[in-house]
């Protein structure tokens, strides 16, 4: 079996910002990633959707970078450039030829030190009305575009950080303000509160020096505030909570959602295994069964959110067909989650080999490579995770799997959302 | 260490050259076109075994037949179930999707590099004893169906199909959606399936691509072992030009009550893959709507904020594919952004693009395609376009030089020709009670409208 082995080294520059260098000179392209340890999370009651929209804010130039030049000049030099805002984390990333990697670093350390300067109310206004068009296309005009927001209204209580979506109310980012922009801007975006990672066709000791010269002035920031509302929660739902959504949608579609321990704890390698066996490849329970056998779905899809504050969510779904009912595509769902309680080790080795040929494809890009470096610096201060990830997944045991299934894929820890399609157009 | 100006953008380092990788080319007796690629930075392999059997080659009785045969290949061969199949391929870790679309079907396979003896037995098995189980066949139908049906339902979806028929001539397949109709797919059994397989998988003028850690030597010896034996060309052929439904503008509503916001399309007939001017339109379409600092995104998304994003696109095809651009807008703004877009698509077809741009979209292009062939899958589907379009051996050796070479002149020349905003076929998706009235109010033509 070949083990993968990723090379890094890690550096932290006086004001805290830590630094993962993982060179791979084969292609003469490099990923410049940063991770910041802020998300939605973070936001407070009234702010939900901020820090989606500070995302967009970043983009809209800084100091020493009019607006719009950034895209710019990352596609004029043939790179890729974007950004994402999740739960617990923001991360900002550019893939170039590498000897443009200077290019992302004058960029990247631009907007982190110096971003204040060049806001105005006209930016917000502008980013504000695109936000308001990505939720409108991306959620409202989308059938099943609101699971998620109904889906963690269940899983989490009100005061519980993941209660609220990424996405937010519309109506908190009609009320965010320039000031918002930057007390959020000297709060969390500051160099101890952010990993960067270099990783392709590098040389490490002179992208470390470039990394100090364009990053090192930058001033560290203060504590940073404690996560709004309450992150403890029981491990357990306590009951099947329900949303049945008539609505237009074409097929009927059941979401079941678990609380799950945190991706911090050493259980969620269990939950990860378990989704692998119901739902990961076409040999898996879920499709074998529900979609294969018994066709009462036509897609199945199962998923672990990596969620660090309190508890993560295990995510089941079943689409169903034109014509079935919502009620029975239920019931066949929960007897095949229920069915894992007696999983064997044969299905763990295929969901191990399937899972293996993934994790390697997931190496091959140095953007991808240079994400998870960033997100186990940050999350775990583990860069070497990285090569130690099939032999998390390998240690899981049959037995832990079937007493995840029974302790926590049950009905007394669930919370599901129908959607049933009204009377046909 | 020298202070450093940070009002300036930095310089850039040394170009490191770097080549496509060398493609070892080899024809099996029976007409197969066997391309074999070394990438060994990690222990893997990519291979797409592309078949020349196609939707555009369909009459539209049988449409969607490509499609479904692709997605029922997972159902099983005559010497194992559709469960036992996914085993088989699942237990050695290797992933295996068959695909149909216009120019053939596509069976792609990745998995760790010293499991490619035992996933290309299982592939070849898959492609040339297939069983169609009844079984597994329903439910390939009901899916595509439950699919149809959801494309119908989706804004996005429906506005593309909608504009696809307006495009192009009732006669030309690219008119209808490549998954075929509720009639069609209904209409379809075991025996067709195994029918057109049986007429359609054939060697000739098919190609197996495989990408990764790999030794040419040996692949050639497992495809000899596997394939050798198979034989013959396919029955069925694309025989059609790319007719556009008319000459005329027209403005369809495709009315959907409550609408929260609008799907746009504006396009006509664009090109084929093999037109000579495929570099200059590329870098004039690039200009126009193919960026994120593109004309039209910086227009509509970045100026006047009507949008998250909208991009226009060429889809080359063996014959003409669609010209198209595609936006999301709030209701408010559905006119105004038509009349922006229509506006960038004149001033496109009338001027070209200025030399900044031509020059900003080359380097663009030029360097982002180090980026596109970082995985084996990347190369892999690559190197297939050069046996799916007849491409020439050198072509991805010679594409940053021949981008890099495009001229202003030339560009504006192809946009002129291939960008023709008379002819431009206007679909939108969204509520006509509140979008109708501006909508004809900004006189493109007459609005038709229908219920979606």
């Amino acid at each position: 079996m070949p083990s993968l082995s990723i090379p890094f080294e890690r550096h932290r520059l006086d004001n805290g910002l830590r630094v993962v260098l993982a060179p791979d000179r084969t292609i003469p392209v490099v990923a410049t990633n940063l991770w910041y340890g802020v998300g939605s999370r973070n936001e407070p009651k009234g702010k939900t959707g901020f820090a989606h929209l500070f995302e967009h804010m970043m983009f809209q130039g800084s100091a020493h970078v009019p607006k719009n030049k950034h895209f710019e000049m990352i596609e004029r030099v043939g790179g890729a450039s974007n950004a994402t805002t999740w739960f617990d984390r923001t991360n900002y990333f550019e893939t170039v030829p590498s000897h443009q990697l200077e290019l992302t670093l004058w960029l990247e350390s631009d907007r982190m030190g110096w971003m204040l300067p060049a806001m105005d109310q006209e930016k917000l206004d502008n980013q504000r009305d695109v936000v308001k068009n990505e939720k409108r296309q991306r959620y409202d005009n989308q059938p099943y575009g609101d699971w998620s927001e109904r889906l963690q209204r269940l899983v989490y209580p009100e005061d519980h950080p993941y209660h609220h979506t990424v996405i937010g109310s519309m109506e908190d980012i009609e009320a965010a303000t320039l000031d918002d922009v930057a007390s959020f801007f000297r709060t969390f975006y500051v160099p101890d509160n952010a990993v960067i990672t270099l990783a392709g066709d590098i040389d490490p000791a002179g992208a470390l020096e470039q990394v100090k010269r364009y990053f090192g002035d930058i001033e560290p920031g203060g504590p940073i505030p404690s996560i709004p509302g309450n992150a403890d929660v029981a491990p357990l739902i306590g009951r099947t909570l329900r949303d049945h959504v008539r609505a237009d949608v074409p097929l009927p579609r059941i979401i079941m959602g678990f609380r799950t321990p945190s991706y911090a704890s050493d259980d969620f390698a269990v939950a990860e295994v378990a989704r692998a066996l119901l739902g990961v490849g076409r040999a898996s329970r879920l499709y074998r069964r529900l979609v294969r056998e018994r066709r009462v779905a036509r897609g199945v899809v199962s998923y672990v959110f990596p969620l660090l504050s309190g508890a993560s969510m295990f995510l089941v779904w079943a689409t169903g067909y034109p014509d079935g009912s919502p009620a029975e595509l239920e019931a066949a769902l929960s007897e095949e989650i229920a069915a894992l309680a007696d999983a064997r080790q044969s299905e763990i080795d295929r969901a191990i080999a399937l899972v293996e040929t993934d994790l390697v494809r997931s190496m091959e890009r140095v953007a991808d490579r240079a994400d998870l470096l960033s997100m186990f610096e940050l999350y775990f201060d583990d860069p070497d995770r990285i090569n130690k990830e099939l032999d998390r997944l390998r240690a899981v045991r049959v037995e832990q799997v079937r007493t995840f299934t029974r302790e926590r894929l049950g009905e007394e820890n669930r919370a599901v959302v129908v959607f049933e399609p009204e009377s046909s157009r | 260490m020298t202070t450093l100006d940070r009002a300036n953008p930095p310089g850039s380092g040394t170009l490191r050259s770097f080549d496509f990788p060398a493609v070892e080319r080899r024809e099996l007796p029976s007409g197969l076109d066997l391309r074999v690629a070394i990438m060994n930075r990690l222990p893997m392999v990519s291979l797409n075994l592309f078949l020349r059997a196609g939707e555009a080659a369909l009459e539209p009785q049988v449409a969607g037949l490509a499609v479904l045969t692709a997605d029922a290949l997972e159902g099983g061969t005559r010497g194992r179930d559709g469960a036992e199949l996914a085993e088989a391929l699942e237990g050695i870790g290797a992933r295996v999707s068959a695909n149909g679309g216009w120019e053939g079907t596509s069976v792609a396979l990745s998995c760790l590099a010293e499991r490619l003896p035992e996933a290309l037995s299982i592939l070849s098995e898959m492609v040339l004893a297939p069983a169609f189980p009844p079984t597994e066949v329903d439910r390939a139908r009901e899916q595509q169906l439950a699919s149809i049906r959801q494309r119908a339902m989706d804004p996005a979806s429906l506005a593309t199909d909608t504009a696809q028929a307006r495009y192009f001539d009732p006669e030309v397949p690219y008119a209808r959606a490549v998954d075929g109709t509720v009639a069609s797919i209904e209409a379809m059994t075991p025996a067709t399936m195994l029918g057109f397989a049986e007429a359609n998988y054939r060697p000739s003028s098919s190609g197996l691509v495989v990408v990764g850690d790999v030794d040419p030597g040996e692949v050639r010896a497992m495809a000899a072992e596997h394939l050798g034996a198979w034989e013959g060309a396919p029955a069925n052929r694309a025989d059609f030009t790319a007719a556009p439904r008319t000459r005329d503008r027209t403005v369809t509503l495709v009315h959907r009550p409550g609408a929260a916001q609008s799907e746009i399309r504006v396009g006509h007939v664009g090109a084929a893959r093999s037109i000579p001017e495929y570099y200059p339109l590329s870098i004039a379409n690039m200009v126009l709507g193919g960026m994120f600092t593109s004309r039209l995104n910086l227009n509509l998304r970045e100026q006047n904020g009507f949008t998250y994003g909208v991009r226009s696109r060429f889809t080359f095809r063996m014959q003409a594919g669609p010209f198209q651009i595609s936006t999301a807008v709030g209701n408010d703004v559905t006119a105004p952004a038509l009349e922006q877009i229509m506006l960038e698509l004149g001033r496109m077809a009338e001027d070209g693009p200025s030399s900044e741009e031509v020059e900003a979209a080359r380097d663009y292009a030029a360097g982002v395609f180090g980026l596109q062939i970082e995985t084996a899958r990347q190369v892999a589907t690559r190197v297939t376009q050069l046996v799916v379009y007849d491409l020439p051996d050198d072509h991805f050796d010679r594409y940053r030089d021949v981008v890099r070479a495009v001229t202003r002149e030339e560009a504006t020349d192809a946009a002129s020709r291939y960008i023709r905003p008379d002819e431009a076929q206007i679909v939108v998706v969204g509520d006509a009670e509140v979008v109708g009235e501006p909508l004809r109010a900004l006189g493109l033509g007459g609005v038709e409208v229908v219920d979606g």
